[in-house]
């Protein structure tokens, strides 16, 4: 039921709100996200990071032409398992789950947060230090994880906080 | 054998004409830049004809995909656009006699998203502005990519094809996870296969129409399905080439009748005019036969990714057209070295896509291009004529990375001027061409079946790889196997340091601290380095099968032997001599570290083995007096240093690492063979890896290739010795030994004399004794030179450098790569000795 809800959200909330007032409020939401760029990292870099691009999914469609036509498992979880957060993306909505689910076209195992966000907004060949340092070990279908390192900086761009 | 005509080999009377300057300017001047044309039309195709949905696409489905993308991909005859440093856009003129170009940029990075392709996918916005080569891209080109082509692709490339078999019951992930941990061993067939050379010959002499009627003729007359499908897909392939050829005829006709300027009028016009003749029709003339090779170049790189793919001996293709062109006074010598120009600057007109962790791993690298000069024909007689030294000149004048050129000498049958020009050219260039050893290259290709006659007409392949052309499939490349890791497996029982204690790898073959012998411990290494090479060939043939599903190359097969002949594609094993190669990366390391444990060990029990262990565990630190002795080659032996007991180690190694391969058996039933060059691994692989017995420090470069360990090998006669005596049948697939000569600033004669005398030392064969060294190439540059560049890189922006096997332009290199060349040894050639020097630390990566 939750699930048709915040579908019927998605569909509706950028024919009510222009682009612009979107962005603002994205912008708005994602101050807390760019604090976690900026500065030090936490725990809840993730949760973060998944909420605004929840976030924007919903407020642009432009944004969402990301997810269009686009099926996909996201499971990131820490070396020692303690967190599994899993983001699933079904045709243009996406939902996230903390729950155990079964299945994933790709698996990011992070050591820890500062880890993982250097992992994605790596830039000058950081990617290459997280594989060197084993702090990010990647399992499955690398193709995705190109998606969603391309939509996150996209994110990046469209609420311009610089990484 | 053709005799030599010119006055002056050195042919110091032409330099670049007015035209080739131009062209050249503005070469260095550009950045390069996406291109989406191909990844555009290929989607585009593929969504029409249901290619994304099928489980195996034939060749005639991928011929008709190309032929598709020939006939409308946009027809540039003259490139007007480029971008400079800090992405400014600039205009120009192109007065270039060859139209058509690799991609619609004007240097382009073509992107294959069958391949790797989709791994610029994240820093798409960002790649513009990266520190190392970046690549221009506009923002409705990223959106594109993004929106309607790359998402088609991700579940299509060979790489996730691949794990897409292994999970459904092809029982390979193991073998995947693996080769991601990217330590052991790196399998280079989801970026490519390409390392190879195309037969020019035959369409040089009877036109693409001559191969279609053949391939026609050969359809009517056998039954088999399957060859009436492959030739049907040649004809259709090359119907496109035409195609293609026709409407650049057409597109320079258009662009003449604007052009007001008489000559630059002129000039399209007879573009035009061979266009409309060659590839279509045979070669009539020198400049017929150069545009034939460029408009085929083009197309197989439609085809096949720009990694390796070489040009062979075009001095021996294009000789026939040359002389008689020359006779008849069709041409000039000037004309001659003006047409090679800017055919060269045709080539370079691309650079591979790389990725920002790429760059770490193979920063700075171009297309190797590999072109090969001189040497002996196929009866073995002087093949070096006066073509050859026209396109040394050119070489010589342009200073490019690509085409990257290799000279073939045959000791006693080319002349020694010969090899006193391929010196000079050296000094002059500082880095151009690596020298290759006929006799022992031969002997090492006819040791693995080939004739004496498909040997003799070798060329070489990407970086150094020998192999004979038109004829040889060998994906010289396949494998970049990491030998100290198979060190490290028997250090520590089956396990790595980088992937950690806890994590059983391979298989345990004891613990080391626990061995008796020296023996022993060779045994256990020899178990470990045979399970690597189990699966490093495994996955290459798995990831070999999914390209026989998905990726037969019709383009490509019809300029080689043994495709038309069998009627079957080149990855079936349609060539007549198909292989597969490994590049072995950290010899000199592992053959040292061998050898401190024999002798520091077990002969002279300076320390226990598990103190040797502690010492490495902790990178010397606290054995500082031991790490003493291991690097001093006076006390523990070195290879380079002509010490039997590292002889002996050496030849071990490369004699295992031989028949381990051979007697694997690659997907087209052919064989495996091994090679000693690293391109850039050695510094990749080497960030990966802890402190070694060797005394080598965590986290520093390996040796390059075959060559001796940086200040290991003080003498030069020594090194070259060390090297030369290692017999050639074991290192079929190529050997890359890189030395650095300081320039002379006194007497230049003296030194071009010494320069050549090393060379034909290291040759040398000692009375058959022993083969000589395969291959040998120079930096001709002092330290503190490449140490101002490094750190004032627009000081010398066009510096070229021998990689290990490639050319680069030393700016381009990551910082790791550029300590490298500037850690190796350097030689002093009036003494024949090192100049001392200390390693300069490991840089600190780029933020």
């Amino acid at each position: 039921m939750l699930k048709i809800i915040r579908q019927k959200v998605f569909d509706v909330m950028p024919s009510l709100l222009s682009e612009k007032v979107g962005l603002i409020i994205s912008r708005l939401f994602g101050k807390k996200l760019a604090r976690e760029i900026d500065d030090q990292v936490t725990d809840k870099f993730l949760e973060l990071l998944l909420n605004a691009l929840d976030l924007s999914f919903t407020l642009s469609s432009d944004f969402r032409r990301n997810i269009q036509n686009f099926k996909g498992r996201y499971l990131f979880t820490t070396s020692d398992k303690s967190a599994e957060t899993y983001a699933v993306f079904n045709n243009g909505s996406m939902m996230v789950y903390d729950k155990q689910m079964n299945g994933w076209n790709v698996k990011v195992t992070f050591k820890d947060t500062p880890a993982l966000k250097q992992f994605i907004f790596s830039r000058n060949q950081d990617i290459l230090d997280s594989l060197l340092t084993n702090t990010v070990e990647v399992d499955g279908n690398l193709n995705y994880l190109y998606k969603f390192g391309f939509m996150s900086r996209d994110l990046m761009r469209r609420l311009g906080i610089q990484y | 054998m053709a005799k030599i005509t010119l006055n002056d080999i050195s042919l110091n009377d032409y330099g670049l004409t007015d035209r080739v300057q131009q062209l050249r300017k503005n070469y260095f001047r550009a950045m390069p830049e996406l291109c989406i044309e191909r990844p555009r039309l290929i989607t585009q195709h593929s969504l029409e004809h249901g290619l994304f949905e099928k489980d195996r696409i034939s060749i005639l489905d991928k011929a008709k995909l190309y032929r598709y993308v020939l006939e409308n991909r946009t027809p540039i005859v003259r490139h007007t656009k480029g971008y400079e440093k800090g992405m400014k856009l600039f205009e120009f003129k192109e007065p270039t006699l060859f139209a058509g170009s690799t991609t619609s940029k004007f240097k382009g990075v073509p992107i294959y998203p069958e391949f790797l392709g989709l791994t610029i996918w994240p820093e798409l916005w960002t790649i513009s502005e990266r520190s190392s080569n970046p690549f221009h891209i506009t923002d409705k080109e990223i959106e594109e990519l993004n929106y309607d082509i790359f998402p088609h692709w991700m579940d299509k490339n060979i790489l996730e094809l691949a794990r897409a078999w292994c999970a459904n019951g092809g029982k390979c992930l193991p073998l995947m996870k693996l080769h991601e941990r990217m330590v052991f061993f790196l399998a280079s067939k989801p970026e490519c296969i390409s390392h190879t050379i195309p037969d020019f010959s035959k369409a040089i002499r009877i036109g693409l129409r001559g191969i279609i009627n053949e391939a026609k003729e050969k359809k009517s007359k056998t039954t088999e399905p399957s060859k009436q499908e492959f030739y049907e897909a040649i004809c259709e392939a090359l119907e496109g080439i035409i195609t293609y050829s026709k409407r650049l005829a057409s597109a320079a006709e258009s662009l003449a009748d604007q052009e007001s300027d008489s000559q630059l009028r002129q000039d399209l016009l007879e573009i035009a005019s061979v266009y409309r003749n060659v590839p279509e029709f045979p070669a009539a003339t020198f400049r017929e036969g150069l545009t034939t090779i460029w408009v085929v170049w083009t197309s197989v790189h439609l085809e096949n990714p720009n990694v390796g793919l070489s040009l062979g001996r075009l001095d021996q293709v294009l000789y026939d057209l040359y002389r008689k062109d020359i006779d008849k006074g069709i041409i000039s010598l000037k004309d001659a070295i003006e047409l090679v120009c800017c055919l060269w600057l045709k080539i370079g007109d691309h650079v591979p896509t790389m990725p920002e962790t790429g760059e770490q791993l193979f920063g700075g690298t171009g297309s190797n291009q590999a072109i090969t000069f001189g040497g002996v024909d196929m009866d073995g007689s002087d093949a070096v004529n006066d073509l050859t030294y026209v396109m040394l000149r050119a070489t010589e004048l342009l200073k490019l990375r690509d085409p990257n050129p290799n000279a073939r000498y045959y000791q006693g049958i080319n002349s020694k001027d010969y090899l006193r020009r391929l010196c000079e050219i050296n000094i002059k260039t500082g880095a151009i061409p690596a020298i290759h050893n006929d006799k022992a290259v031969i002997s090492a290709l006819t040791s693995k079946g080939e004739t004496a006659e498909q040997a003799r007409d070798y060329g070489v392949i990407g970086c150094v790889e020998p192999g004979s052309s038109g004829r040889f499939y060998g994906h010289t490349g396949a494998i970049l196997l990491n030998l100290t890791s198979a060190l490290e497996l028997t250090l520590f029982n089956g396990r790595h340091r980088h992937t950690g204690m806890d994590l059983l790898i391979s298989m345990e073959t004891g613990d080391p601290t626990s061995f008796k012998t020296f023996d022993e411990f060779k045994s256990a290494f020899e178990t470990q380095t045979q399970w690597l090479v189990d699966q490093a060939v495994e996955l290459n043939n798995v990831f070999g099968k999914i390209h026989q599903r998905y990726y037969s190359t019709p383009i490509l097969s019809a300029f080689f032997e043994g495709p038309m002949e069998k009627g079957k594609d080149l990855i079936e094993g349609g060539a007549v001599i198909n292989a597969s190669g490994a590049a072995i990366i950290g010899l000199g390391d592992v053959s040292d570290s061998l050898s401190a444990i024999q002798k520091v060990v077990y002969e002279d029990k300076f320390v226990t083995f598990g103190q040797l262990m502690d010492a490495i565990q902790n990178n010397f630190k606290g054995y500082e007096k031991l790490r003493t002795r291991i690097l001093d080659p006076s006390r523990t032996p070195k290879y380079g240093n002509e010490d039997p007991i590292s002889e002996t180690n050496t030849e071990w190694i490369i004699k295992m690492l031989d028949k381990a391969f051979d007697e694997k058996e690659n997907y087209r039933d052919g064989k495996y063979r091994a090679g000693y060059w690293s391109m850039t691994m050695h510094a990749g692989f080497g960030r990966l890896t802890m402190a070694l017995p060797s005394g080598r420090a965590a986290r520093e470069n390996f040796t390059s290739g075959i060559t001796p360990v940086s200040a290991e090998a003080p003498e030069l006669t020594k090194a070259l010795n060390s090297v030369a005596n290692l017999p050639s049948k074991y290192l079929s697939s190529g050997v890359a030994l890189n030395l650095k000569y300081t320039p002379s600033s006194q007497d230049k004669q003296e030194m071009l004399d010494d320069f050549a005398a090393s060379v034909e030392g290291y040759f040398d064969d000692a009375g058959g004794t022993r083969n000589g060294g395969m291959e040998i190439q120079f930096n001709v540059i002092d330290r503190q030179a490449l140490l101002d560049i490094m750190n004032n890189p627009a000081s010398n922006s066009e510096l070229l450098v021998r990689v290990s096997g490639y050319t680069a332009y030393f700016k381009d290199l990551n910082p790791q790569m550029q300590k490298e060349i500037i850690d190796r040894t350097e030689y002093l050639l009036s003494t024949g000795t090192m100049i001392p020097y200390e390693l300069l630390p490991i840089p600190e990566r780029r933020r």
